[in-house]
């Protein structure tokens, strides 16, 4: 394509020898606009890297089941212990890293989990339609009444507790919304134009669900597995606060501000606020990245 | 509309069966098989044989299917849901005192979720970006990305051991309709839901209004002259109202869920309650009883809320085939 190097010029703003910027590189751009996006990754990221490190270098003692023995508890804020210390006496602020490796690990893990698995499915029942997708989604409806929180309850009962088990639990039954909201991409891109196209030439149904499909759906994809890893923290959380997520002597979020909880009404605001404070952060910038990421695929904020 | 509401009598009938075979096939999947209740009968060390004979007196030895069959001619006919063999009773009687308690919560800090978050939406909408959308939806992100029972702390925090002084706990030992009649010790678990809804579904009002409000049908209708409150509650709020209802309906086991995590903070006896203390007993029938009771209560939700959108929306009648 021949075009005039003043059009070129102005088209393409940062002078690069393409002669549009590259897509992923629009996004980009459109994502590092929005600054407080770009802090709620960093915290992110910081808070991950943080929840790894920190105990590695601010030594305390997270494991020792009898500490309470030897070690001062409930004890305010001071020098040595710079959250004070919980009913166990165990270090808050040590303890809201090492609590946060789990809740952060078994999040992520479990939300990526969800995200596979509907897709997936809502691939499957959007892409074939018909009989195969009144089938699923009739499932799906059955899956979606059961109340979650119930549903994992009635799992930890069944099952064990271990660590292992709560990421899997987690990943094998959180995909039904996301899977929902997939099957109605892929059964909008599946009638588009391009898709058309591409059976009418002759291609594969494999091939449009690869080439096609699951390109086009890719922002909704990201967009959910986003929230899903919000959601599988708090639904983690929820657990542990019940008394019903990770075993002693690990721990989590749920399971410490459960702890803080019943210590709250002495006035030990050290053992709840703090961790509260890094929770609802840490949920709200993946929640906000969520919503970032949706505007970045919206093909309206591209330039053409 | 007859055939609307048969049609979905008949699909909810199926999701029903679906959820009733997940709630059966569950106990299959436990390390110890359906044979793990013998064991909390017979005690952790008996033989063999004697779990065994204790299979098939209680019919355990039949084929998949036919238990099923009895299964569900059990839950359909006599309405029972099991046996509890911990607690040793039917999970009936366990279940049957508390359903009115928690289902007066559900629905009491429901009605109250509709009658503020949708005005809520439509106001923040039609102020889109004036300081008071942006303190409304901020909270509201805020309150959506905080653990429910972290919110309940706050609030116990705050309003009962802070100022105002509300009861922390509301009696346990009182008619289920006490909410009613002595309202002030339900305040705080009710708010909490209330709030919990309000922060999710104020959000989509305000999306779902935003959304109609740049349709074609509006600018006709402020093209025509309709005044600005016309063209918000006769044309926007109108048309926004199915996705309301929708959401609502599908909402629901978020409402039920949200209600166990209320009840354990303020101690408040439902099925919530029930639930996590037979799953620290490792009570499996209950726990699933339970479960299904409350799935059972979302699906008659769920057909309420399609049968009241094909009332307010005619279209949804043709399509929804």
């Amino acid at each position: 394509m021949s075009t005039s190097p003043e059009f070129t010029q102005i088209v393409n703003k940062d002078k690069s020898d393409n002669f549009i910027t590259p897509l992923w590189r629009q996004r980009f751009n459109i994502f590092l606009n929005n600054k407080l996006a770009v802090a709620s990754v960093l915290f992110l990221f910081s808070m991950i890297v943080a929840c790894f490190l920190v105990p590695l270098l601010y030594h305390t003692n997270q494991t020792d089941q009898n500490l309470a023995l030897s070690s001062p508890w409930n004890q305010a804020p001071s020098a040595h212990h710079w959250l004070g210390t919980d009913s166990n006496g165990f270090d808050v602020l040590g303890r809201i890293f090492f609590g946060g490796e789990y809740s952060l690990t078994l999040g992520i893990l479990a939300g990526f989990i969800t995200i596979i698995f509907g897709t997936i499915y809502g691939m499957i029942a959007g892409f074939f339609g018909g009989i195969v997708d009144t089938v699923l989604m009739r499932i799906l409806d059955a899956l979606l009444s059961i109340p979650y929180i119930f549903l994992l309850i009635t799992m930890v009962t069944l099952f064990t507790r271990s660590t292992v088990f709560l990421i899997l639990i987690i990943g094998l039954t959180g995909w039904w919304g996301n899977a929902r909201i997939i099957r109605g991409d892929a059964m909008l891109i599946r009638k588009l134009e391009y898709s058309q196209a591409s059976s009418a030439m002759g291609a594969s149904r494999l091939h449009i669900i690869f080439r096609h499909v699951y390109p086009n759906s890719i922002s909704n994809i990201v967009t959910v597995a986003t929230f899903s890893v919000a959601d599988a923290i708090l639904y983690l959380s929820a657990l542990g606060f019940l008394g019903l997520g990770i075993q002693p002597p690990q721990t989590d979020w749920g399971t410490m501000l459960q702890n803080g909880a019943s210590q709250i009404t002495n006035g030990y605001w050290w053992e709840v606020y703090p961790l509260a404070f890094f929770f609802v952060l840490v949920v709200v910038s993946i929640n906000y990245i969520g919503d970032a990421l949706r505007d970045v695929f919206e093909v309206r904020l591209l330039e053409r | 509309m007859i055939a609307y509401v048969i049609r979905r009598l008949i699909q909810s009938f199926v999701v029903l069966l679906i959820v009733l075979l997940v709630t059966f096939t569950l106990p299959y999947l436990e390390p110890g098989g359906i044979l793990a209740p013998a064991y909390i009968v017979l005690g952790t060390h008996a033989n063999k044989v004697t779990v065994a004979q204790w299979g098939v007196q209680h019919g355990m030895n039949h084929p998949f299917f036919i238990r099923f069959w009895s299964y569900l001619t059990q839950v359909f006919l006599h309405f029972d849901l099991g046996h509890s063999f911990k607690q040793n009773m039917s999970v009936w009687q366990i279940i049957a005192l508390y359903i009115p308690r928690t289902v007066w919560l559900a629905l009491t800090s429901l009605l109250l979720t509709i009658f503020i978050a949708i005005p809520l939406g439509l106001v923040q909408a039609s102020r889109r970006n004036t300081t008071f959308d942006y303190a409304a939806t901020g909270t509201a992100f805020v309150l959506y990305a905080m653990p429910s029972f972290l919110l309940c702390i706050l609030m116990l925090q705050t309003f009962s051991f802070g100022i105002l002084h509300l009861p922390a706990q509301p009696p346990s030992g009182v008619a289920p309709w006490a909410m009613f009649t002595d309202p002030l010790p339900f305040v705080l678990p009710v708010a909490c839901l209330t709030l919990l809804g309000v922060a999710g579904i104020s959000r989509f009002m305000r999306g779902t209004v935003l959304e109609v409000l740049v349709q074609d049908y509006i600018r006709t209708a402020k093209a025509k002259g309709c005044s600005k409150r016309q063209v918000l509650f006769r044309h926007a709020f109108r048309n926004a109202l199915g996705p309301i209802v929708t959401i609502l309906g599908l909402s629901l086991p978020a409402l039920f869920g949200g209600a166990l995590i209320i009840e354990s903070v303020f101690n408040y006896s439902g099925l919530g309650i029930q639930t996590v203390n037979a799953a620290q007993l490792l009570d499996i029938p209950t726990v699933l009883g339970i479960t299904l009771l409350v799935s059972i209560l979302t699906l008659m939700g769920n057909l309420l809320a399609d049968i009241a959108l094909g009332i307010v929306n005619p279209r949804v009648r043709v399509e929804a085939r």
